[in-house]
């Protein structure tokens, strides 16, 4: 009895102390389960080359492999300062005593050396620094104008290395009106590279990226209807899926093989399934009320989306059948534009409260809500990054509307666009 | 007698001098007028018309309308839009006599077909906004039927927040967004 007593007081002393140190690192432990981020040492590359294009591609890399890694919310970076303290890096003799005394578990060793026409070729060997271990090794060639892709693509390997989902080479399908008129526009995670989709002149709203990045379901006034198109990216084809009535908000399933969207083709705002052909039409909804907004479950068994049955607009999941509809919002008169997490266990989605529009993520296993954003705006349309960590959604906190990128706490918000307004993002997953 | 004579001629010459002089006298005494001031009367001018044209028998209000391309009529717009209430799209009491003087121009041009628009304000969300747009156009075509308007000659659109008359962020703003607008798209 006295020795239980001992040892649930020690419990209880220990539990104080993991909670202090737990609480130093912030809401990270939230979702890692008390993972702290993992402290990598990205050391200058070592390059192969006198040619000064291949000096500037090499500090690149670095630049870009940093921010992703700092970005990730699962790395952190030694200080640079720190490596002056040790001896320089020597790839063919590494001193992992040097790595681990300024603090680093991880250690990348990044190579550049250059290749025939024009190209370069980067090397990244990572090492665990207290075993000295090599973990893992990744050789590209590209062009000098793909440094920032060789860049993303080394992070993402980073990521599959310890367990987590890689987001770098994702992309951002949203709408833009720099060009005049709202049209569809794709750029990197990091707002790099934003390219124009759709010519259709009129009105483009509500894209939605396929899970292989190479089709997008969006709505379209082309027609002078608001219809539902799927555009080919990389062919330029474009097919008709729904017609009839107000036809928008796509969602893909996760296996990219249906989409479930909203439609008034019947008289009334209900959800639908359709195949990427238009065929194979299946209505899930059958509820006088306006049922719309549907996005999939990452198991592809539920969906959830937004209906005002209940006189406000609320948040619902069912099965993809359309049977077992369920109520999860509360605690509020207009909630839409619901965004299921890549690790199905939360719900990003807009609430109004007096003219203010928040982004609130609604945790499906503790009914918890965390506010993201609180910054007296409009901020809509939230969407999940691959890996769940982060959410792209648009404010007018500017002046205009443009496209923000947060992490799951609300943490390192940082705009992506400028040009225009910038609207209904979509990360594909 | 000659003397006579020359008596008489030279008192006829005396006659004429004198009275030559006197003339002469006579023709000094005016004054000369400075020619400035001479003023010329202006001439009347006839204004030059052509003959009247003539007149083409009155066109008939249904000839006027006939005459119209649909983007005269759509720039005249005969059919004054509503307004609706915030987050709602029941037909509001002051939007009641406009959809009645709307059908009674739709019956006396029965021809014509209309696009009714949907619109809201920017305090909905994007996708709630399309389909509160709908049932406000819906809305709208149900009571011009309900006044005898075939559904068959409406057609209905609703661009949600995407096309906002007023860009403002006020209630001034606001309320002028919420609205049905009334496009005529054949005759």
């Amino acid at each position: 009895m006295r020795v239980f007593k001992i040892f649930l007081i020690n419990f209880i002393i220990l539990s104080i102390i993991v909670i202090t140190v737990f609480n130093q690192q912030e809401v990270v432990i939230k979702i890692k389960g008390g993972m702290p981020t993992i402290p990598v040492a990205l050391p200058k590359f070592i390059i192969h080359s006198d040619n000064i294009e291949i000096i500037k591609a090499a500090q690149k890399i670095r630049e870009v492999l940093q921010a992703d890694l700092k970005f990730s919310r699962v790395f952190e970076l030694v200080p640079e300062e720190f490596y002056s303290y040790i001896r320089p890096l020597n790839p063919q003799n590494i001193f992992f005593k040097d790595w681990e005394s300024i603090q680093s578990n991880i250690l990348i060793v990044g190579e550049v050396a250059s290749s025939e026409n024009n190209k370069l070729i980067f090397n990244g060997s990572v090492y665990d620094v207290r075993s000295g271990r090599f973990i893992f090794g990744k050789k590209y060639r590209g062009g000098i104008k793909l440094v920032r892709l060789i860049a993303h693509k080394m992070a993402d390997e980073m990521m599959k290395a310890f367990g987590e989902k890689p987001l770098f080479t994702s992309k951002i399908v949203f709408v833009s009106d720099r060009d005049g008129n709202p049209e569809i526009y794709m750029m990197d995670y990091d707002g790099y590279n934003q390219i124009r989709l759709t010519y259709n002149k009129v009105i483009d709203l509500l894209p939605s990226l396929s899970p292989d990045r190479t089709k997008i379901a969006y709505t379209s006034y082309r027609r002078a209807n608001p219809d539902l198109f799927i555009f080919h990216i990389y062919t330029g084809k474009t097919i008709p899926i729904s017609t009839q009535g107000t036809n928008y908000a796509p969602s893909w399933s996760p296996d990219g093989k249906r989409i479930a969207f909203c439609s008034s083709r019947s008289g009334n705002h209900e959800i639908y399934i359709t195949d990427e052909s238009g065929k194979n039409l299946k209505r899930l909804t059958f509820n006088k009320a306006i049922d719309t907004s549907p996005d999939w479950s990452p198991t592809g068994r539920e969906i959830v989306f937004t209906s005002d049955r209940g006189g406000t607009p609320q948040l619902y999941i069912m099965d993809a059948e359309g049977t077992n509809v369920r109520k999860i919002s509360y605690g509020g008169t207009y909630h839409d534009s619901p965004s299921w997490s890549p690790n199905g266990d939360k719900i990003a989605y807009v609430s109004r409260v007096e003219n203010r529009f928040d982004i609130y993520v609604l945790d499906l296993r503790t009914n918890q809500i965390i506010k993201i954003t609180e910054n007296n705006a409009r901020n809509e349309n939230p969407s999940w990054s691959p890996d769940g960590r982060h959410i792209v959604y648009s404010s007018n906190v500017s002046g205009t509307i443009q496209l923000y990128i947060t992490d799951y706490d609300g943490r390192n918000t940082k705009v992506l666009t400028s040009k225009g307004n910038n609207k209904m993002p979509d990360w594909s997953h | 007698m000659i003397k006579k004579l020359i008596v008489i001629l030279l008192a006829s010459l005396l006659v004429l001098l004198v009275l030559l002089s006197c003339k002469k006298r006579v023709e000094i005494k005016p004054p000369v007028p400075p020619p400035t001031k001479v003023e010329k009367k202006a001439m009347p001018v006839e204004e030059v018309e052509e003959t009247p044209a003539i007149a083409k028998p009155a066109l008939t209000e249904e000839e006027i309308f006939k005459a119209k391309t649909l983007e005269e009529l759509n720039i005249e717009q005969p059919l004054q839009m509503i307004h609706f209430d915030f987050d709602k799209y029941d037909i509001r009491e002051d939007a009641k006599p406009i959809l009645e003087k709307n059908a009674e121009w739709l019956r006396r041009y029965p021809t014509v077909k209309i696009l009714i628009e949907g619109h809201c304000d920017e305090r909905g969300t994007e996708e709630y906004n399309l389909a509160l747009g709908e049932k406000r156009a819906k809305a709208t075509r149900d009571y011009l039927v309900i006044l005898g308007i075939s559904p068959d000659r409406i057609k209905i659109i609703s661009y949600g927040k995407s096309r906002p008359l007023d860009p403002g962020h006020n209630e001034i703003a606001w309320a002028k967004n919420r609205r049905a607008q009334f496009i005529i798209i054949a005759k």
